[in-house]
């Protein structure tokens, strides 16, 4: 376990090492000078100059690198070009937002998934299946572009329950978080559902029955394991992926999360602010995808293998 | 499997089917009907601005779904965008399954540090959220089609690459292909005539549910401004701008939403109908 650990964890700082390299030099294609841009328009040579200098511009290349790969160890990810503020205090304020909004997404999209396709793959052709296989083929094609503008305008603006912009009240959550769980939920049910089904058809399962025990006790202890593995991971993606941004629920809701800070900092052509969040979207995806491997090797020790 | 079998499997699964004819309905409306509408789908009128739809009423010669903003008729933007949507996905998932299965093939077949260089890239591309890294690039590029399209294909060649290099590798090691090579046959020859007609099968499973994953993306992008640019209409940034009005004026975002969601519908059906066709042993 030990050694599998490991190994997992040095392909993951690799992984990680290249995403910043490639995040360095996309930052760097960009058109126009940052130190121009930090200034107001029209500045004279000089203070461009003195800009450069305070940016670190004037150095080499290998050199900016090797301060900005220090700059992560010591959370200094430069200064935002709009905000005029360290970029590691600006995330820092809005990363909650972010992160509660992924936690409870995910937490209520198990809930009402898991149960679901392990009950539609373990009565495979029943009414509950084809109701549930429904549910979830829906969800997968909304678009959150289209969901989160459909929630806000029947529960936000028609019905008035709840609010439909701005963080004040729990109130506020429920619609963004609804808005982000439902696809989620789609994608577990059907992946839950499928690995129900390839399960119950192995030989030891079929083995149980035999020994004579019961249905409820074969599917909830035998077979749910089993499928928990697929569903694992895909949990793991998914909250990753919400901590990256939740870019476009964030931005329709007007959540103050690090996904409508990218959209802003896109905005303003804020590059500091763009890289550094691509980085931390992606150490977030990373991490969490670590994390899922280590949990899915201690629930089906056959993992390791891969 | 001879292709009348392949038929009828088809015929008898009512996913493929029922995507199927959707999608087909689909390419009539947004690449034949809009040379039977009156109107432009960029043609401002300030004098008739918010015209309620009229259906069918008048038929294709007044507003069907209504006017925006500025006048223009939703319905021609409406088939104009999903005309700009299809043949965007088009050309992004055939670029990617280009692009992944020739790095995939390369891979399964050489294996080794060829295969571990092309498994670490996509390993980096993967550990960057889809819609992350689509818009950091877009942000730095420059908001025009091509970079549009270099983006979507850049952030979704990596599953055709990864299946594509699997398969290979299981076929790499049968005897057929052990027996060119006994032959003589060159590299390319058995990478390309040998391993790729044995590994169709997952690829164009693949390649139908890609589809539905570029258009969600680039309906992403376009909402969010960086995608296809006003005046020139897309679902998504049909959706974001009506979504100002969409209180007092709802069609604005409903008609631009339930196509969007048809569409995605759709290609999902066909992806699970052609998996359940091709693929019998893997059912969902």
């Amino acid at each position: 376990m030990g050694h599998f650990i490991l190994r997992r964890f040095v392909q993951t700082l690799i992984v990680l090492f290249f995403v910043t390299i490639f995040a360095f030099f996309l930052i760097r294609l960009a058109p126009g000078n940052p130190a121009i841009m930090m200034l107001p328009d029209g500045a004279p040579e000089s203070a461009v100059k003195e800009m450069e200098i305070k940016l670190g511009l004037d150095k080499p290349l290998y050199v900016q690198y090797y301060k900005y790969i220090k700059g992560i160890f010591t959370e200094d990810f430069g200064l935002s070009t709009a905000y005029k503020r360290s970029v590691g205090s600006i995330i820092r304020a809005r990363f909650p937002y972010s992160a509660k909004l992924a936690i409870w997404s995910v937490l209520i999209g198990c809930v009402i998934a898991i149960p679901l396709g392990i009950i539609a793959g373990s009565r495979q052709g029943s009414a509950t299946d084809f109701f549930a296989m429904m549910f979830a083929l829906l969800g997968q094609s909304m678009s959150p572009v289209w969901l989160s503008v459909l929630n806000m305008l029947v529960f936000g603006v028609w019905l008035k329950w709840l609010p439909t912009t701005g963080t004040g009240s729990y109130k506020h959550y429920i619609l963004p978080i609804l808005t982000l769980a439902y696809p989620m939920a789609a994608s577990i049910a059907r992946i839950g559902r499928s690995g129900m089904i390839d399960t119950l058809s192995e030989d030891y399962i079929t083995a149980t029955y035999a020994r004579g025990l019961s249905k409820f006790k074969v599917n909830w202890k035998y077979a749910f394991r089993n499928a928990l593995v697929p569903i694992v991971t895909l949990v793991g993606i998914q909250m990753g992926s919400f901590l990256a941004g939740t870019i476009i629920v964030e931005t329709v809701f007007g959540v103050a999360g690090i996904g409508q800070l990218l959209n802003i900092a896109v905005g303003n052509r804020d590059y500091a602010l763009v890289q550094s969040l691509l980085l931390i979207s992606s150490l977030c995806f990373v991490v969490i995808n670590f994390i899922v491997d280590i949990i899915n090797s201690f629930i089906d020790p056959r993992n390791k293998l891969n | 499997m001879n292709n009348s079998i392949i038929w009828k499997r088809m015929k008898r699964s009512p996913f493929f089917m029922v995507g199927l004819i959707v999608i087909m309905f689909l390419f009539v409306m947004v690449f034949i009907i809009p040379s039977f509408v009156h109107y432009k789908p960029t043609e401002n009128n300030l004098m008739e601005t918010f015209r309620s739809p009229d259906w069918l009423s008048k038929g294709l010669k007044g507003h069907v779904l209504g006017t925006d903003e500025l006048g223009r008729d939703v319905f021609s933007r409406l088939l104009y965008g999903g005309r700009y949507s299809l043949m965007i996905a088009f050309i992004v998932v055939f670029l990617q399954i280009i692009i992944g299965t020739v790095l995939g093939i390369v891979a399964g077949f050489f294996g080794g540090i060829i295969d571990s260089i092309i498994m670490r890239l996509c390993e980096i591309v993967l550990a960057i959220p889809n819609l992350v890294l689509a818009i950091a690039i877009m942000a730095v590029m420059g908001k025009n089609l091509s970079n549009l399209i270099f983006v979507l294909t850049f952030a979704g060649w990596v599953d055709s690459c990864k299946v594509t290099r699997n398969n290979a590798e299981v076929v790499r090691s049968q005897d057929f292909v052990r027996a060119s090579t006994a032959l003589g046959a060159t590299n390319s020859r058995i990478m390309f005539r040998e391993i790729l007609p044995n590994i169709t099968t997952p690829i164009i499973i693949l390649a139908s549910q890609r589809f539905g994953f570029t258009i969600l993306l680039e309906a992403a992008l376009s909402f969010l401004n960086l995608g296809i640019q006003p005046p020139i209409p897309s679902w998504g940034n049909m959706i974001s701008a009506g979504r100002s009005f969409m209180a007092i004026y709802p069609w604005l975002v409903f008609a631009p939403g339930i196509a969007l969601m048809l569409c995605i519908l759709a290609f999902n059906f066909i992806g699970d109908g052609l998996r359940d066709v091709l693929d019998p042993k893997r059912k969902m």
